[in-house]
């Protein structure tokens, strides 16, 4: 079978197969595109609360056995002391170069017995360490309805209840008041008689929770959520508001793994088969560069420097503690200027060029947006997720600026839209690129994410 | 409830009954949102050739019997004296006071058998009739597929293609390894797809000849399969959901008029047949025209562009009061070309605070079954706009309406956009205003091509 490296090999560039690959950005099936209309499901998480639907668009991977944990630990580049069953964690390893390979949640369920959860990524790199480290572990992976033959013969139901009326909600289903959690702990509830289990989160900015559960389950689970949240202005969040949530929380989904380059990562290319996600990502926007490395991030940038346990053996330990004496790039949110974002999507009404179509509320295209930030004739950084949020009444931007851009204030432009009229990706139209201002701005940019996340990680330590 | 009569007689006022729906938007369902992107969809509709997919959003209505020419006859206007086998024809049955109840095509498929295909209304009108009328016809309906499948089978009596656009033929041409004869608009007749044979329907939705063909649902993918790699020279395109609907802004056909089956004791006895869960109970209507009588949202085979079908030559139920309409002035159907700076100016609310004015959605932009906005000419309400959305070919938002008689080609009037007070109950609406949007009154169909290039039918006899 061909693997990624006879995929690259044969591209000459990883940059040129993934900036023209075929694939659009990641979907989220499953859930019609709108319950209401995108503009009140955006609100809802800010003023009210809403139910996401997660049960689609992630993967699944199950690791037990007696070498599970020593596994896991040595692919991540945060401690596992504190991890214990009952516990979740961000988990985010990283190539031998120290770079960022995935980002995914770990949930610790029993001594040695993990699930991870979010794009396949990691988890490959996971199932590559197990299949070839002489690790005592068993793997079991369920995929993502988008690349199963049984879309929706999906293992678990995941669903989010956030917002600021989320506990309210929770405690009318409950019959009680929700158990006091700390954040990324799980606790086991019961709702409409089924057992669920709950992981205190907060992905939209408030305190909430992860519910998850037996697939066949969900409904009865989410009918009762709906029916006990309709007095809280409860709403259900569709496939084209859902993406846009992380523009007001922060969070960077989309690092493209860095795995294209380095003679150690060659055994993984060469297990990577061609049918891999890998292999088919694309890469979008305006940030063209001939060296695939220049796509990769550190932890820093994606705002996890201080996640990093120099205590424990890891891969890309070496490489990661020589990076951090140096400087770091900045993960900030960019707040685009009203009348370039307006001379945008008004092209589409002229005569003239026109510039890449803005989507609402997602304006993302490909798999791994990657666009160019430039201050003063200089490449400032890359942009990353870019959409409109409702709440803020702006389009917003995650990006990865150099310390020096990355002051909340300074005033940056994105330049939007591939050079010469677009790529050959099927997402692209014929286009010009167009320049926005943008005003550099905190991350999380919402101020309620920023407020209440109470109990520590990245979004209250963030730049602000 | 039971039946409409009974849902009709619980809400009070029809009007503030559809206009409140909770139904949320008319889905075009199970096709994909998107192939490659909507503009370049849109855009090979008018250069290359698109494949669309009418497989599952129209209802189709199967009439078999002695009886079938006779029962369509008295449904009605168009003439019947000649409608052989292998022909189909409009057909938009009125109600006994000549207001149009629905709108779609009826094929003759064999002797003594034919099915209508389109939106539910008159198909369920077809049913009744037959059902009740003392005609020896069997019936059978094979509705649409479900706006979310969540995963469930689809089963489809029949896949449904169009192959439209400029190469079309050519396609049309290599996918059956021969030449395929001209023949006439809305004539009849088969070809070779995949070693198969498929009957055809010259047809001509967006403005150039091609054909509609169709077969058996479970050979879909391979006919389909085959149009691709057919049309792969030619540029053709496969349309998704979210462009489909938008071809009719070019070529001018409105899908969407008001059933006319709310009012009048004759048609009570089809109101107490229609069940509490069909179309005509639970449709919505949107936007800015509100008026308390139902009635004022009917519109007549004339004002839809159907004057000339009209044939008195046999008896159908409305002929005499189509026949008093006959000599009068009437309301016409005309394309309306939004003003750039107005629809710039509603995009630009949604970068501001306070309330914004309704989201344009592109490219389709209706958020209702039935569009109903108010349009006036220096303060006085002169017609109504029923369908809108943005035209990447034309590079202008275009809508559908009807307007009176002395408003001319080339008048500007004002489009009311949004609904009054905020916005009615309906799920689709977030809290606006309304604005007034300055519109061009336009030939219908819009697309020059549209008009020169239809041979027959009422695209090439409308007003120019």
């Amino acid at each position: 079978m061909r693997s990624l490296e006879d995929v690259i090999q044969a591209a000459g560039n990883p940059v040129d197969l993934l900036r023209h690959s075929p694939s659009g950005p990641n979907v989220y099936p499953g859930v019609p595109p709108e319950y209401t209309n995108w503009r009140d499901e955006q609100q809802a998480w800010q003023k009210t609360c809403v139910l996401f639907n997660l049960s689609f668009h992630m993967a699944d991977l199950y690791v037990e056995g007696p070498d599970a944990t020593k596994l896991l630990s040595q692919l991540a580049i945060n401690t596992f002391k504190n991890v214990s069953p009952g516990r979740a964690k961000q988990f985010v390893p990283c190539s031998h170069d120290g770079h960022v390979i995935g980002d995914v949640i770990l949930f610790n369920s029993a001594p040695n017995q993990y699930v991870l959860v979010g794009r396949i990524p990691a988890l490959n790199w996971i199932q590559f360490h197990a299949a070839t480290g002489g690790y005592d572990v068993k793997l079991e992976l369920d995929e993502r309805s988008a690349a199963r033959k049984d879309p929706f013969n999906r293992k678990s139901y995941r669903f989010q209840i956030q917002g600021p009326n989320a506990m309210k909600v929770m405690e009318k289903v409950l019959g009680q008041r929700p158990p006091e959690v700390k954040f990324f702990h799980v606790t086991a509830l019961v709702i409409a008689g089924k057992q669920v289990t709950a992981l205190r989160h907060g992905m939209a900015g408030q305190p909430g929770f992860e519910l998850v559960g037996p697939h066949a389950e969900g409904d009865a689970v989410r009918d009762a959520i709906v029916r006990a949240g309709e007095e809280f202005g409860l709403r259900l969040v569709g496939g084209r508001a859902y993406s846009s949530n992380t523009l007001e929380s922060g969070w960077i989904p989309s690092p493209l793994p860095a795995v294209y380059s380095g003679e150690k990562m060659k055994p993984y290319r060469q297990w990577l088969t061609a049918e891999s996600y890998e292999a088919k990502a694309s890469i979008g926007g305006s940030f063209a560069s001939k060296k695939i490395e220049d796509y990769y991030l550190t932890p820093w940038d994606m705002g996890y420097g201080s996640f990093i346990d120099y205590e424990h053996d890891f891969i890309g330990r070496d490489a990661l503690q020589k990076m951090a004496k140096g400087t770091h790039r900045k993960k900030v949110t960019l707040a685009l200027e009203e009348a370039d974002v307006l001379r945008v999507i008004g092209s589409q009404l002229e005569k003239g060029e026109r510039a890449k179509f803005m989507e609402f509320p997602s304006a993302v295209y490909s798999m791994h947006p990657y666009d160019k930030v430039v201050a003063g004739g200089k490449t400032a950084g890359i942009s990353t997720w870019i959409g409109y949020s409702s709440n803020e009444r702006r389009m917003l931007t995650i990006a990865v600026l150099e310390a020096q851009y990355a002051e909340p204030g300074t005033g940056v432009t994105l330049v939007w839209g591939e050079e010469n009229g677009g790529t050959r990706k099927p997402t692209i139209e014929r286009h010009k690129q167009m320049e926005i201002r943008a005003i550099v701005s905190p991350v999380p940019y919402a101020e309620t994410a920023r407020k209440s996340y109470a109990d520590g990680g990245w979004r209250k330590t963030a730049v602000t | 409830m039971k039946n409409l009569e009974e849902v009709l007689r619980a809400a009070g006022n029809p009007v503030t009954m559809l206009r409140n729906s909770p139904i949320g938007a008319y889905v075009y369902p199970v096709v994909p949102g998107e192939f490659s992107n909507w503009r370049d969809e849109q855009a090979a509709w008018q250069k290359t050739a698109v494949l669309f997919d009418q497989s599952h959003h129209m209802v189709e209505q199967y009439v078999q019997g002695p009886d079938t020419l006779k029962l369509f006859t008295h449904l009605g206007m168009n003439s019947f004296a000649s409608f052989p086998v292998n022909r189909a024809k409009q057909l938009a049955p009125c109600n006994y006071d000549g207001y149009v109840i629905g709108d779609g095509i009826l094929f003759h498929l064999e002797e003594s058998h034919m099915v209508f295909v389109g939106r539910a209304p008159a198909a369920s009108w077809i049913q009744f009739h037959a059902e009740t009328g003392g005609f020896n016809v069997k019936t059978r309906k094979d509705d649409r597929s479900p706006g979310n499948t969540k995963g469930l089978a689809i089963n489809r009596t029949n896949y449904r293609f169009q192959i439209q656009g400029p190469n079309a033929w050519k396609v049309i041409e290599k996918v059956n390894g021969g030449p395929v004869p001209e023949l006439k608009f809305f004539h009849m007749a088969t070809m070779k797809i995949a070693g198969r044979t498929v009957r055809t329907l010259r047809h001509g939705m967006a403005g150039a000849p091609g054909l509609e063909i169709w077969g058996p649902y479970a050979d879909r993918e391979e006919i389909r399969a085959a149009i691709v790699a057919a049309g792969k020279e030619f540029g053709l395109k496969e349309v998704g959901a979210r462009a489909y609907a938008t071809n009719t802004c070019e070529s001018g056909w409105i899908p969407s008029p008001l059933p006319a089956v709310y009012t009048g004791e004759k048609m009570k006895k089809y109101r107490e047949w229609l069940p509490a869960s069909s179309y005509e109970a639970t449709g919505s209507i949107g936007g800015s025209f509100v008026s308390q009588n139902i009635e004022d949202y009917y519109v007549t085979p004339y004002e839809m562009g159907y004057g000339p079908f009209i044939k008195f030559d046999h008896d159908f139920i409305g002929k005499e009061a189509l026949q008093k309409m006959a000599g009068k002035p009437h309301r016409r159907k005309v394309t309306l070309a939004w003003n750039a700076d107005d629809v710039v100016k509603v995009w630009r609310s949604m970068l501001e605070q306070g309330d914004p004015y309704k989201y344009i959605d592109l490219p389709l932009s209706n958020f209702t079954s039935a569009t109903y906005d108010r349009l006036t000419h220096q303060g006085k309400t002169v017609g109504l706009n029923m369908f809108s959305g943005y035209s990447y070919n034309e590079r202008s938002m275009l809508s559908l309406g009807i307007v009176d008689p002395d408003i001319q080609l080339g008048n500007e009037v004002r489009l009311l956009w949004g609904e009054e007070g905020g916005g009615t109950k309906k799920p689709t609406v977030e809290r606006h205003r309304q604005i007034e949007i300055r519109a061009i009154v336009s030939p219908a169909p819009y697309a020059k091509q549209a008009r020169t290039s239809y041979h027959e039918g009422w695209r090439s006899k409308a007003t120019v």
